[in-house]
């Protein structure tokens, strides 16, 4: 899913207002039939699918058989709902926000206030931080993967070399999660690093000025400016961050399978798995429309924070 | 904030807002901590590229080097580009780097195509059910769809369209978002612009295909941009609707199919960079357009 | 800092040149042959009618020994003979080639595990073999092992080809079993049998390692722990299958499952049995003198012999209680349900046929030929450690059918979780069982989805 920044806003140079309400009849077949093709894919692969989705949750659906299956009431949500490893997914999942949200947060700020502040090259510092966001999941689960290789790998090597015990990250049941955390937190902060860095470059320098003629050390000024002012930044990019968080799937298929054991499977991973592994379609749909709730719930949070920073503002 | 209208934008990232960054931050203690600041932005900006690094010297050992462990292929000297060779040479990457571009193309046309043609009468037209129309584009923002992937599934099963380019193509062309994006950017074209050809008589299609969309070329391109990304890297949709090896795109390739035999360690990061190759060198031509792309509209999640 | 000028030329040329090239490839299905890839993904024709295409999950030693043998098979038939697919193996190769099937564009011949391809069998997604079509490529059903032959029949029907048996083993370091005094004149593992025997083998082991006497993988490892109960259950008399019911209900012996539990969890008290190690630990505890038993499948052959100055043997896991006994699976060739012409079912076969002549290449890789003619060779019955152990196809014992059951599925993983725990005395073999019982339910009481 993509997701619009609340700040995204265009000059209006124009009015929307001036067409008048008279042209009113005449537009509604054009204006129907421009919409129509969209329409179409909308219904079809987001509104449809959604229908179904609530629908295949009551009935035992299969993958390998036609048809919805046979009735199930409300079996496969009071399955979900005690099935420990349901809960247990739902848990890594939070765990997952929990491991990437504060590093994302601070080190992307931390990277666009310093790379803000190079008068040349910065060009270089986005490409380092920026470019891995836009690569391939599979590309960056083969990079890390093979730098957590037991034994032989890069992490292995380096951990020897400070006199540390090596740590088999991804096949430690209480460390897989944190190598996952670490290559999504290389593979995703340049989406922060560029918010921040727009959002700096909004900041007025006039402040800055003002602020060091009165004699405020450049601690300071990031204390009392430029963090205030990026104040929605910041939340926008937890808030996000929690969103992106909970429809994790990649970086989990791809370094662990949801292990060893089940200790990094989430909720995609357990859907999937459900669904595609188990062949029970009907559970899986009984699943996602829990995380769908779960989603959606956040989403309206962060609407109504958006709102109320607007209102504030 | 960055916008999508970064065409007309002063200060835009990627322009040189530098010196006046550079003026920032003065004052007692500063040059103390500009000295920190160079010294921590170097090390993030070490730590950020030695994975990539690595991965790349990996994939110029040979694939014996590359089972001995780090230390063998930090001290190797003999590079070599015999795994790109390789991979290069046995037709499943050519095949995997063809479907990408097929399915992110083709996905960038019908959402371009089919997100202005809706956005228009949204910022243009007074219709019935234009309210209803604005509301279901701002709610399909909010829906998750990598949770609908076992319904698209069954759909596309239905549809006989498993293991087809359009799997993975059409359940990726209702980008809400992309419609969201056309209408701001509508609503900020001037209407005068379109009176004199409506006077002329032209039909509202004309005026869409003639006055608006030429007008439209920044954000044409940051929805085009963004769209290809998204669904060159997609990886939960196409592993589902794909199973076919020759029909796999770049990501279902790398993460499902394995070498035969033995660990061809060298093979698989030098399939880690070709995977990521295409990206990068689109990134060095549309660098700006991609960065205010992000910023203006998150490719999140 | 662009590294463009404003509105750059070069980038509205490339742009341009993409749409351009997006509408050229919209263009090429029709310009194109009908084996193209682009063909087939936009317009859904059938991919390489002319070749026989073949999935696999074979990684690492197996994996080289197959390739050796696709070349043999392609040096005869042409290069251009076969196109061949390696998936990860477990579960994501079993999802794809469900999904491909559902999907209409499966290989014509895969490989199943034979515990698997009963489940692909039910879900109508494998072709049935007749009588007709094993002639046609010079085979017949007494060319097999009848204990794996009997296990791939569904209703009456073949579905699928066995290829091996791949018991689970006992490995030994011989230089340690030696210094206990446990080898015979010729440096074999004198037999063992009964618990008197083994225990008196143990102890003579861990004075002789100074560490353990047995490893077997109980961390980040589940299949390995129900492969060592489900061998020491199927010994006693009055076992019975886990699940029965397809899968409805659990009908394993309670008592003599806790008994299981509890004598696994005997040999870590005593100190005999290392409790706490993952697989490639529990290996690496018999290659280095730590332990001198190891048990796996015999597939970690591969693995001994690449290690530099090992003296390792192999044999049947010891007759501990009532009658042999030991957990196995089979590696098979199956067709996936799809429109075939006679032609292309003959080439299929003919594959297969290739691929079981080959059998020897297979066997050096540790697993029993199911292919009888192979199997009865001099060659092989001279081969070691193979010939040591190949009595074990005889009386292996499989997971019980469910569709949620089989190698690498979510009743191993469930099942042998508990067991790992009770080997690592974090839980109490009644603990075990019940959390056994217990964490099955949802899937005895879910609707069976095949």
């Amino acid at each position: 899913m993509t997701t619009i920044t609340p700040g995204l806003r265009i000059p209006r140079t124009g009015s929307t207002t001036s067409a008048t309400a008279r042209q009113k009849p005449r537009q509604s077949r054009p204006a129907w039939l421009f919409i129509a093709p969209f329409a179409i894919v909308y219904l079809a692969f987001l509104i449809g699918p959604t229908l179904y989705m609530l629908v295949a949750s009551v009935f035992n659906t299969s993958l390998v058989q036609s048809g919805f299956g046979s009735f199930a009431g409300l079996g496969n949500y009071a399955e979900m709902l005690t099935r420990p490893d349901f809960w247990s997914a739902m848990w890594h999942t939070v765990q997952f926000t929990l491991y990437t949200t504060p590093p994302l947060v601070v080190l992307g700020f931390v990277m666009a206030v310093l790379t803000n502040r190079v008068g040349r090259g910065q060009w270089f510092f986005r490409l380092a931080f920026f470019v891995p966001f836009i690569l391939p999941s599979a590309s960056i689960a083969l990079i890390w993967s093979f730098i957590f290789t037991p034994n032989t790998g890069l992490l292995n090597e380096l951990q020897s070399f400070l006199g540390l015990t090596p740590t088999p990250v991804l096949a430690d049941p209480a460390w897989a999660m944190a190598g996952v955390a670490a290559a999504t937190v290389w593979w995703t902060i340049g989406f922060n690093f560029i918010l921040y860095l727009a959002a700096l470059q909004e900041i007025p320098r006039e402040l800055y000025e003002a602020a060091a003629v009165d004699g405020a050390t450049p601690w300071q000024q990031i204390r009392f400016i430029t963090i205030p002012l990026l104040g929605r930044t910041t939340t926008l990019v937890v808030l996000l961050q929690i969103i992106a968080s909970l429809k994790i799937f990649d970086q989990i298929y791809l370094m662990t399978s949801g292990g060893p054991g089940q200790s990094t499977d989430v909720a995609l991973t357990f859907i999937a798995n459900t669904a595609f592994t188990s062949d029970r379609v009907g559970a899986a749909s009984a699943a996602s429309v829990l995380l769908f709730i779960v989603i959606l719930l956040i989403a309206a949070v962060r609407q109504l924070i958006t709102r109320a920073q607007e209102a504030r503002a | 904030m960055a916008t999508i209208q970064t065409a007309r934008s002063r200060r835009s990232i990627t322009s040189a807002a530098a010196p006046a960054s550079n003026t920032a931050l003065n004052g007692k203690g500063a040059r103390g901590f500009r000295a920190a600041a160079a010294v921590v932005l170097a090390l993030l900006a070490v730590l950020w590229l030695l994975p990539t690094l690595w991965a790349i010297k990996t994939s110029l050992s040979s694939n014996a080097t590359a089972s001995l462990g780090a230390p063998a292929i930090l001290s190797d000297t003999q590079l070599t580009g015999h795994s790109y060779t390789a991979l290069l040479g046995s037709g499943d990457l050519w095949n995997w780097y063809l479907s990408s571009a097929i399915t992110s193309a083709l996905t960038v046309i019908l959402t371009v195509a089919f997100a202005s043609m809706a956005a228009y009468p949204l910022s243009r037209m007074q219709f019935r059910g234009r309210k209803l129309v604005f509301l279901l584009v701002v709610a399909g923002i909010m829906v998750p769809t990598q949770v609908l992937v076992v319904p698209v599934f069954r759909e596309l099963a239905g549809l006989g369209l498993l293991n087809t380019y359009w799997s993975v193509i059409l359940p990726q062309v209702p980008a809400v978002v992309a419609v969201f994006i056309f209408k701001q950017f509508f609503d900020g074209i001037p209407r005068e612009l379109e009176e004199a050809a409506r006077v002329d008589g032209a039909s509202y299609w004309r005026i869409y295909w003639s006055v608006i969309m030429p007008l439209s070329r920044p954000v044409v391109s940051a929805v085009g941009i963004l769209t290809f990304v998204t669904v060159w890297n997609n990886l939960i949709l196409p592993l589902f609707t794909l199973s076919n090896p020759k029909l796999m795109t770049i990501p279902v390739g790398l993460a499902t199919v394995q070498g035969s035999y033995g660990q061809r360690l060298a093979d698989i990061q030098a399939s880690a960079i070709l995977g990521a190759l295409p990206l990068v060198i689109i990134y060095f031509f549309l660098q700006r357009r991609i960065v205010e792309g992000v910023a203006g509209s998150g490719l999140k999640g | 800092m662009s590294a463009l000028p404003e509105g750059g030329v070069r980038r509205r040329t490339l742009l341009r040149g993409l749409f351009a090239g997006a509408a050229a490839l919209g263009a090429a299905p029709l310009l194109s042959g009908c084996d193209s890839p682009i063909a087939a993904g936009l317009v859904h024709t059938q991919l390489d009618t002319s070749t026989v295409a073949f999935w696999n999950l074979f990684g690492g030693g197996d994996g080289a020994r197959l390739q050796t043998m696709l070349n043999s098979y392609t040096a005869q038939n042409g290069a251009n003979s076969l196109t061949a697919a390696t998936f990860a193996w477990g579960d994501p190769y079993y999802t794809k080639l469900t999904l491909a099937t559902v999907g209409g564009q499966p290989p014509d011949v895969a490989v199943s595990h034979l515990t698997r391809m009963q489940n692909l069998a039910e879900a109508d997604l494998l072709t049935p073999i007749t009588d007709g079509m094993l002639a046609s490529a010079g085979l017949a059903a007494s060319d097999f092992n009848q204990n794996a032959w009997a296990n791939q029949k569904r209703a009456g029907q073949n579905f699928a080809i066995p290829l091996d048996t791949h018991p689970f083993v006992l490995f030994y370091n011989v230089d340690v079993c030696e210094k206990a005094g446990l080898l015979d004149g010729n440096g074999q593992l004198k037999p063992i049998r009964g618990v008197d025997q083994w225990e008196a083998a143990l102890d003579a082991a861990k004075k002789a390692t100074g560490a353990h006497a047995v490893a077997s993988a109980s961390v980040g490892d589940y299949a390995t722990p129900w492969r060592f109960f489900q061998t020491l259950y199927s010994q006693m008399d009055g076992s019975t299958p886990f699940l029965g019911d397809s899968g409805r209900s659990i009908t394993v012996n309670q008592d003599l499952a806790r008994k299981t539990l509890a004598y696994i969890q005997r040999m870590s008290t005593q100190g005999w049995l290392a409790p706490t190690a993952d697989y490639a630990g529990a290996e690496e505890l018999m290659f280095t003198g730590k332990a001198a038993f190891y048990l796996e499948g015999e597939w970690e052959l591969t693995t001994a012999q690449a290690v530099k100055g090992l003296k390792f043997g192999m044999a049947p896991f010891p007759q501990l209680f009532d009658r042999k006994a030991a957990q196995a699976d089979s590696h098979t060739f199956v067709l996936p349900k799809k429109d075939r012409t006679p032609e292309e079912t003959q080439r299929a076969m003919g594959f297969i046929a290739a691929m079981l002549k080959q059998s020897m290449t297979w066997a050096q890789g540790g697993h029993i030929p199911a292919y009888l003619p192979t199997l009865n060779s001099s060659e092989y019955q001279k081969l070691e450690p193979q010939a040591s152990y190949s009595e074990v196809a005889q009386y292996t014992h499989y997971d019980s059918l469910a569709w949620y059951s089989g190698s690498g599925s979510v009743f191993e993983n469930i099942v042998g979780a508990q067991i790992a725990l009770v080997q690592q005395r974090l839980a109490s073999p009644d603990a075990g069982l019940a959390n056994i019982n217990s964490q099955l339910s949802p899937y005895l009481h879910a609707a069976n989805p095949l």
